[in-house]
């Protein structure tokens, strides 16, 4: 009885070391949500106000599309609109190719991650650069996210200053312009610096700059991109042409509901007051272009799910995984969806329930997730809804449906369940050799159970005679 | 008042002297409490691991059983939770209702009984274990999540316990890794959760954790002693009948 | 049918069911006795800015040299400030990624995070960005303790988005922890930052 995800978990929870930092990292990201919320005596109203906003916006989304749109066009934005990834992909291809692109800068977007933009642009002989810090480290060391914000965290330092020294060209001549006295070869200010030099040549020479949008103000048309670095405005402060790669779901009627939502984003994901940049794009530089493609890729569908419709409420903020005491325990790569944590179990099941089920074994139900999501999706609750429907999708547990079975067919019949609580105690005294064995999964973590020699139904009638007397 | 005692299965055969403490706690407070010899379970462990159906009929013998009393107390959060929070969906359509009167020990004697002495003395530091369906479904104790008043009902029936000194560990509620078919399932995962569970609980110096829930009890005490991790384990309502 | 027509009857068709918006003038978001005291709180903390209180006797060139001594060239297109490059006339906006320090004009501050609401007033708005220190001005006055509030202020003004169609809310300097969760100023944009409060 295991899953792809139990199993990636158990080879991950062999080295202790590391397994104990990422829990503990990530405690800690969840501790200084914690302090944020506490901060804010309106928190658990801004939560409701935001889940209702959310469902509204979901339920009213053509109309606010069709006023987006018009308004962004107003603005002199082009608006594209991609029925999937490949059509997404074709549209961001043409848009390149028609002003000759060679090299994209590219803020961190989940969208692109989800439709493959990037290999996809690279068989063109693009060069794209990842220019979140953490993002531009996975992609010179060819690892997918960890994490849906903070990607890269459980990257170690020697590694990363490994991988600049090798793939950075001018790594020396950056490190002798470095002024700070550091000891470690590896300091964090030190590597962060080195990226910053190497990222600015990328910003510099880049001919278009793409971005995904945390936002889209329907009232308005704007484009609102959060950051800490300052990647997304650099990527769109020096090249002309500006790409916006949006989810159709992250649209927001108007700005009294993006002040409900600033005050979100960052204290549920990060545990900062606010992102250092909240930028509100409305056009295109002066002399450049902008256009945002607008990708459905299966979120219409997801409306009409009357159980799992309520995930398009999701703003991406990471809080759900920082919690999830397993997604702390077996990290990211355990997971066969690029979103791990409660919020990654459900999208994966909603992407394909054939591809992605081995992660509903990845929950213990403890409904944290419930608690800490800004926009309240009932995300435990989905999970254990989309287990019940395993076993018509053909893939439930052989093991579980048989215990589930034979527990049932046990307690159906309370007789049989009087009788055999009788002679439960006779595992006690069986070799344990025969309990304690690998067909046995309690006893991988756990020591055999003792039975009592009398149950309490047995014990009850003693205590009404006891009584009696 | 007429309570029906439900002592979920595993209470049943595996802690027999949590639902006998229950019994007499109960019946000391002078209550009229029965219990119906044909209960089995409520069907949760079915229902997590993805069974609903096999735990349709379950509920509906929970209820056909239960219907007849003024509230259904059990001393098991996660199985009181199952039964309020999740039969009334699996018995849509049907009758339905003993789920809305059945609690969890604790509320029971926290909110309905509104217990304010006990004369119990237990002269042990006790680390509380705020079990994931008390805290997030039942409401045992105020989650760490979220920004509401600060409260917890195990504590506070504790605090009515002479001689006792109650603390609770670093993550006051955070999952043990118990989980029902989680446990067995991610086998893994799970015996870390209860390790670093076990060690926070040892950490603050308590001789014994103790909670609502025997399940989680039961999960960490294997992980204990499978590690020869050295704290004892007790379900509340053993400790507020102690020398009773 | 295009794929914009697939999409919105998609949606259409989908929709089983709708919900109302709420009524956000219900919420009571925090307000601060002392919005200007929290500003300059959260600034010069969370936020890891430096700020300077100007004086009706400051004047606004020697604040500039004093937050930045060793600045070689400064950026603006602000009257009363002596600068090397116009971030309106520059030929490129790459060339203020060479630039010491830039300077800006804030309109609105938020007590709450240190936000402070930069409209585009500059044809390159690089000059927030790509400069290595930055300053911005912000009246006392126009400061205000949530982002409730300042939003609402920027939508019934058509003082921004009117010259160019962008603006920001820049809280502190360019931050990054990417590396073990280690807190570096400097990531990408301005290693640094100085707010300057001007007399109203």
């Amino acid at each position: 009885m295991s899953t792809r995800h139990s199993r990636a978990a158990e080879a991950y929870l062999k080295d202790d070391a590391v397994a104990s930092r990422h829990d503990q990292t990530f405690f800690a990201v969840r501790q200084k949500r914690d302090r944020m919320a506490a901060a804010l005596p309106e928190w658990e109203d801004l939560r409701e106000a935001a889940s209702q906003i959310k469902k509204h916006t979901a339920t009213h989304l053509a109309d606010y599309l069709e006023r987006f749109e018009r308004n962004a066009t107003r603005n002199g934005v082009s608006v594209h609109w991609a029925e999937d990834a490949d059509e997404y992909n074709r549209i961001v291809a043409d848009i390149l190719a028609a002003h000759n692109v060679r090299k994209v800068v590219k803020s961190k977007s989940m969208l692109t991650e989800e439709c493959h933009l990037n290999e996809n642009l690279e068989r063109q002989g693009i060069t794209v650069v990842e220019t979140d810090l953490g993002e531009r480290i996975l992609q010179m060391m060819k690892l997918a996210p960890s994490h849906i914000v903070m990607p890269a965290l459980h990257v170690h330092r020697e590694d990363i200053g490994a991988c600049f020294r090798r793939l950075i060209p001018d790594f020396d001549e950056i490190a002798r312009s470095y002024d700070r006295p550091h000891d470690d070869p590896n300091d964090p200010t030190f590597l962060t610096y080195v990226a910053r030099m190497h990222l600015r040549q990328q910003f510099a020479e880049a001919d278009a700059g793409m971005t995904g949008a945390n936002f889209g103000i329907a009232e308005t048309g704007d484009i609102v991109v959060c950051t800490n670095e300052g990647n997304a405005d650099m990527s769109t402060s020096l090249p002309r042409l500006h790409i916006v790669s949006m989810g159709i779901e992250k649209l927001i009627p108007d700005y009294a509901s993006m002040g409900v939502f600033q005050r979100f984003v960052a204290r549920s994901g990060t545990g900062q007051e606010t992102t250092v940049y909240t930028s509100h794009f409305r056009g295109p530089r002066p002399g450049g272009e902008m256009h945002i493609v607008l990708v459905d890729n299966g979120r219409s569908d997801i409306l009409g799910d009357p159980e799992h419709w309520q995930t398009l409420k999701c703003m991406r903020c990471g809080a759900c995984m920082n919690t999830c005491p397993v997604y702390r325990r077996s990290a990211g790569y355990s997971y066969t969806y690029f979103i791990p944590g409660p919020i990654g179990i459900n999208l994966g099941m909603l992407r394909d329930c054939h591809l992605y089920h081995d992660n509903l074994s990845a929950c213990s139900l403890c409904c944290s997730c419930d608690n800490v999501c800004p926009v309240k999706v009932d995300l435990s609750s989905q999970i254990y809804r989309w287990r019940q429907q395993l076993d018509d999708l053909g893939h439930a547990s052989r093991m579980k449906r048989l215990m589930s079975k034979g527990m049932a067919a046990l307690f159906n019949r309370p007789k049989l369940y009087t009788a055999t609580l009788r002679f439960a105690p006779l595992i006690n005294v069986l070799p344990s050799a025969l309990v304690s064995n690998r067909l046995n999964p309690w006893t991988y973590g756990h020591t055999m159970l003792k039975f009592p020699r009398k149950s309490f139904h047995e014990q009850w009638k003693q205590l009404k005679n006891e009584e009696k007397k | 008042m007429k309570i029906g005692l439900f002592v979920p299965c595993y209470v049943d055969a595996l802690y027999p002297e949590v639902g006998v403490s229950t019994w007499r706690l109960l019946r000391s407070l002078g209550l009229d409490v029965d219990y119906p010899e044909r209960q089995t379970c409520c069907g949760q462990p079915m229902g997590n691991a993805g069974f609903e159906r096999l735990a349709r009929p379950l509920a509906r013998r929970f209820d056909q059983l239960f219907a007849p009393y003024d509230y259904v107390v059990a001393p098991s959060a996660s199985c009181a939770a199952y039964v309020r929070c999740f039969h009334p969906d699996l018995l849509r359509g049907e009758a339905c209702e003993a789920a809305g009167k059945t609690l969890d020990l604790v509320e029971f004697l926290h909110d309905v009984l509104h217990v304010t002495s006990l004369p119990v003395r237990f002269p042990h530091k006790v680390s509380v274990h705020n079990s994931c369906h008390g805290v997030r479904e039942l409401g045992l104790s105020s989650p760490s999540e979220r920004n509401v008043p600060r409260y917890n009902k195990i504590i506070d029936l504790l605090r009515l316990v002479k001689g006792i000194e109650v603390c609770e560990p670093e993550r006051p509620d955070e999952c043990c890794g118990f989980g029902g078919m989680f446990a067995v399932e991610e086998q893994a995962v799970s015996a870390r959760m209860g390790l670093d569970k076990v060690r926070r609980h040892i950490a603050t110096g308590a001789e014994y954790v103790t909670g609502p829930d025997s399940s989680c009890l039961m999960h960490m005490q294997g992980v204990a002693q499978k590690q020869g991790l050295d704290i004892k384990f007790i379900h509340v309502a053993e400790i507020l009948t102690s020398g009773l | 049918m295009s794929s914009r027509e697939e999409i919105l009857s998609r949606l259409r068709h989908n929709t089983r069911e709708t919900f109302d918006m709420p009524d956000l003038a219900a919420l009571t978001p925090i307000t601060f006795a002392d919005p200007v005291a929290e500003f300059i709180h959260k600034t010069t903390t969370t936020a890891g800015a430096t700020l300077i209180e100007m004086q009706p006797t400051d004047r606004l060139d020697d604040l500039i040299r004093r937050a930045y001594p060793e600045a070689r060239s400064v950026a603006s297109n602000l009257p009363g400030v002596r600068t090397d490059v116009n971030p309106d006339t520059v030929a490129e906006a790459q060339e203020l990624m060479h630039v010491d320090v830039g300077v800006v004009q804030g309109c609105i501050g938020v007590a709450e995070n240190a936000c402070i609401w930069i409209p585009q007033q500059t044809k390159e708005k690089a000059v927030c960005f790509a400069v290595q220190q930055l300053v911005i001005l912000l009246p006392r006055d126009a400061i205000v303790s949530n982002m409730h509030q300042a939003y609402a202020l920027i939508q019934t003004s058509t003082d921004y988005f009117s010259r160019y169609p962008f603006g920001t809310f820049i809280s502190g300097p360019s931050k990054t922890a990417d590396i073990e969760s280690a807190l570096v100023y400097g990531a990408q944009a301005a290693r640094a930052v100085t707010v300057i409060l001007t007399p109203p």
